[in-house]
């Protein structure tokens, strides 16, 4: 070939790649390891899965923006890291009548971030008929008043335990500086450590500290929440330095990063518990002893140890997390134990009758469908299925496991055509009450039909009596270890990872609160 | 020629009528109660059968199916593709606020597989049966076998977690831009990479290069003169089909690195049941899609004179 032609072939190429690299690496980065911060800046990058989708009181905040609303909006009533009830905005509170009228005494000298005053008048906005919470929650509020400035009254159609519904993050105080004169939503005004300063959809959303925070300020000037949704690219922004703080971590992930020199990495459990909900309406399951059976059949243990890589306590059946308030201590939970669960199986009428390996009665045989979301925790519920499979062919349970997003789930749910769906908790936070309700014959969710159950739980959700309610619930756990309406495998644990500069930071267990204050940035 | 673009149009709008009526109904087959997802969003998991059922209403989801059609179609006529029903969102708005992303990926993205497949597809082509070619040839089985997924993922880890050479997600800056479109970029070079050796090399046996060479032009005249420009001809129609392609939406290549384009919309909008955002953006891509291939076309026809369209008169 010409010798001038393989030159300018030569260049050509040479020309390409120059030309690629000019094209990508043009300019330097903002985000780039150490460059978004100065040196010795107090900003905090921290990573978090979907964008805030609300931020005003008459929608809910659904999936992490319940953790950027923990820095700007606080609650009357609040959670200390271990979830024991404390004051918030409200100083103390009583109710005059067991638990239909309840009075809440508020914080003075507190400020909205646009320099109001927080005071009754903000609750009664915030607790208007207007809110979510009243329409989908709180229903059985009747009023809610100013008594004075600092005194509000909420008065109810039943005796319930207000202040453990008031502790949840998703339903706080705000300002009526949210709303313009024309009543439409203009930016988030609370009273947390942190205001709110620009949201780039769908890429970031930045706060400031608030100077004037009535608390212990902030030592961080400022929060970046980078929206990631990815938790592979999460994890690997956040070993390039690109963010300080992951606030989920994949369980796969966590051996690798505690390994890591300066990384951080905090473990708490949550409150939130996997569990198998059970179609107990239908053939196999409608039977008490089958689904003993199957909690017998089940080892929790081996589901932590060997598919969560040790992140996260076997349940054994427990429905409630053991850092919960109300989850009893002494609760007899399940173990392994294949005899015994072969034995209840017998009783119940299944044998193997054609030698097969499966189970039959009456002809048929012992088959069902484990339906597992497509959700965010599909990575460990699709390994946790498998496992309860395998568990379940032993005792000569055939079980399908179908992979489906949320609506086909939903639906297959309504028509009740299913055995088994693999969940993870619902409305569990702190002393909140409501996560029994899912196995009450009035829940949409509910396939479990128990009279007995159902007072149980509505006279637990109407005690105000801390002794007594503490012996419904506990009644209530023992109930579900028996009669086994779902079996419950796994509580979860919330993984923080920090990067070297983080210092001062706390895991608590409240699962969408997360506790800033003490957290400062080393020099990087 | 203004006959067959017009033609071609009344083309483009039949596919389009097609693609509404599929995405619409198809949307609706998928298990699951838009009613029911709406007020999960809306309410939480607190719901009750009423707030479903006010949902529905609100939301004019309690009408039939062709009718709620029918609707659609009507506010289509008159540009406005409706609002998300989850977060009440302009749906045109919201696509438009993407474009700009998407358009940045694809030029970037077109534009260093170009830069790569040209040089390497050419070289090929002219060193048959050499180390060389058979390199060009691996590089190409490669970047054909390697997904997208896995590619990116490769390289974050080479050129963020190794190398910190560039951010390993984020939208604004050209070094946030270069790892998506450096994904996009390798893929798609290596299928125009093959299509530029085996068509230069069909070329390069026309009558007219021997001609060209025994007219005394040295081969750099041949090849850069006589073949290149005709030899480049399915590239530019492939390229500009890949365009099409990516003005859509690389899907996965904008929800591995975070980039607010229109194909994550998408998907996320997929996810959320957000039926008109979905609807929106399918309809927003299909018209794209057909209008970059007939772009497509109507440049063949400029780079070829041999085309002419009046033919299809």
């Amino acid at each position: 070939m010409d010798r001038n032609f393989k030159l300018i072939l030569l260049t050509c190429m040479l020309l390409a790649v120059i030309g690629a690299s000019a094209c990508i690496g043009g300019e330097k980065d903002e985000t780039a390891k150490g460059d978004s911060f100065g040196e010795n800046s107090q900003e905090l990058v921290v990573g978090i899965s979907s964008d805030v989708n609300n931020w005003y009181l008459d929608k809910f905040a659904d999936g992490d923006a319940r953790f950027v609303w923990s820095q700007v909006y606080e609650t009357l009533v609040r959670l200390d890291s271990n979830l024991n009830i404390t004051p918030g905005l409200a100083e103390s509170w009583e109710t005059p009548d067991n638990g239909t009228t309840w009075l809440f005494h508020l914080r003075k000298n507190v400020t909205f971030h646009d320099g109001t005053s927080f005071n009754a008048d903000s609750v009664v906005f915030s607790y208007s008929n207007k809110s979510y919470v009243r329409q989908a929650v709180l229903k059985p509020i009747k009023s809610v008043e100013a008594l004075d400035n600092y005194t509000v009254k909420f008065v109810l159609q039943k005796p319930m335990s207000l202040p453990f519904y008031l502790t949840h993050v998703a339903w706080p105080i705000m300002g009526p500086g949210c709303l313009d004169k024309a009543g439409n939503f203009v930016k988030p005004i609370g009273t947390g450590p942190f205001k709110f300063e620009s949201q780039t959809k769908d890429q970031e959303i930045v706060l400031i500290r608030n100077d004037a925070y009535w608390g212990n300020k902030s030592l961080l000037d400022k929060v970046i929440f980078k929206v990631i949704p990815d938790p592979s690219t999460q994890v690997m922004a956040f070993e390039n330095g690109e963010l300080d703080m992951i606030i989920k971590v994949p369980e796969y992930d966590v051996k690798r990063l505690e390994a890591k020199k300066g990384i951080q990495i905090q473990r708490k459990l949550s409150t939130f518990t996997d569990f198998l909900q059970f179609n107990c309406n239908k053939t196999p399951f409608n039977d008490t002893k089958v689904r003993q059976s199957v909690a017998y059949a089940i080892d929790t243990k081996a589901l932590v140890n060997g598919v969560l890589n040790d992140i996260g306590k076997p349940a054994g059946g427990r429905p409630y997390s053991p850092n919960m308030m109300y989850s009893d201590p002494d609760l007899k939970t399940y173990s392994q134990d294949l005899d015994k669960s072969k034995a209840l199986l017998k009783e119940a009428g299944w044998e193997d009758s054609n030698g097969d390996g499966i189970l039959e009665k009456d002809g048929s045989p012992l088959n069902c469908t484990l339906l597992v979301s497509k959700g965010a925790w599909a990575a460990r519920h699709t390994l946790m299925a498998q496992v309860v499979q395998e568990d379940l062919r032993k005792l000569g349970i055939d079980v399908e496991i179908q992979v489906l997003d949320e609506g086909a789930i939903s639906k297959l749910e309504g028509v009740e055509n299913f055995g088994m769906i693999l969940r993870t908790g619902y409305f569990v936070w702190g002393p909140y009450p409501k996560h029994f309700f899912i196995h009450h014959s009035k829940s949409p969710y509910s396939h479990y039909y128990n009279e007995t159950y159902d007072q149980l739980v509505d006279a637990a959700d109407s005690t105000v009596d801390p002794q007594k309610q503490k012996e419904l619930y506990y009644a209530l756990q023992a109930f579900v270890i028996k009669e086994v309406p779902a079996f419950y495998l796994v509580h979860e644990e919330k993984v923080v990872a920090t990067g070297p500069s983080v210092k001062g930071f706390v895991i608590t267990a409240e699962d969408p609160w997360l506790d800033l204050s003490g957290v400062y940035l080393e020099k990087k | 020629m203004w006959k067959y673009i017009t033609k071609r149009l009344a083309m483009v709008s039949v596919v389009i009528a097609g693609v509404t009526l599929v995405s619409f109904f198809a949307m609706y087959l998928a298990p699951g109660d838009p009613a029911e997802l709406i007020a999960l969003e809306r309410y939480g998991q607190d719901l009750d059968a009423s707030q479903i059922e006010s949902v529905r209403e609100a939301e004019g989801l309690d009408a039939p199916v062709y009718f709620q059609y029918f609707i659609w179609l009507d506010h289509l006529l008159h540009l406005d593709l409706g609002r998300s029903i989850i977060t009440s969102d302009d749906v045109l708005e919201e696509i438009l606020l993407k474009l700009p992303a998407t358009i940045e990926l694809t030029v970037a993205g077109l534009l260093i597989s170009l830069l790569i497949a040209l040089p390497i597809g050419i070289l090929s082509a002219l060193q048959k049966n050499t180390l060389l070619n058979n390199c060009c040839a691996f590089f190409s089985l490669i970047g054909i076998s390697i997904p997208n997924f896995w590619l990116g993922i490769l390289l974050i880890w080479l050129f963020s977690l190794t190398l910190h050479i560039f951010p390993s997600y984020g939208y604004g800056s050209l070094s946030q831009l270069a790892l998506p479109a450096l994904t996009l970029g390798i893929s798609m070079s290596s299928i125009t990479a093959r299509l530029t050796r085996a068509s230069l090399m069909e070329v390069m046996e026309k009558e007219y290069i021997l001609a060209a060479r025994a007219r005394g032009f040295d081969e750099y005249t041949v090849v850069l003169r006589h073949a290149l420009k005709n030899a480049l001809l399915p590239v530019v129609t492939f390229a500009g089909m890949q365009l099409g392609y990516l003005l859509g939406g690389a899907v996965i290549v904008e929800t591995i690195f975070s980039w607010p384009g229109i194909g994550k919309l998408l998907v996320d909008s997929i996810f959320a049941r957000d039926f008109s955002m979905v609807q929106g953006c399918v309809l927003f891509i299909a018209v794209l899609f057909s209008l970059s291939s007939l772009a497509v076309d109507i440049l063949y026809a400029v780079l070829d004179p041999r085309i002419r369209y009046d033919m299809y008169d």
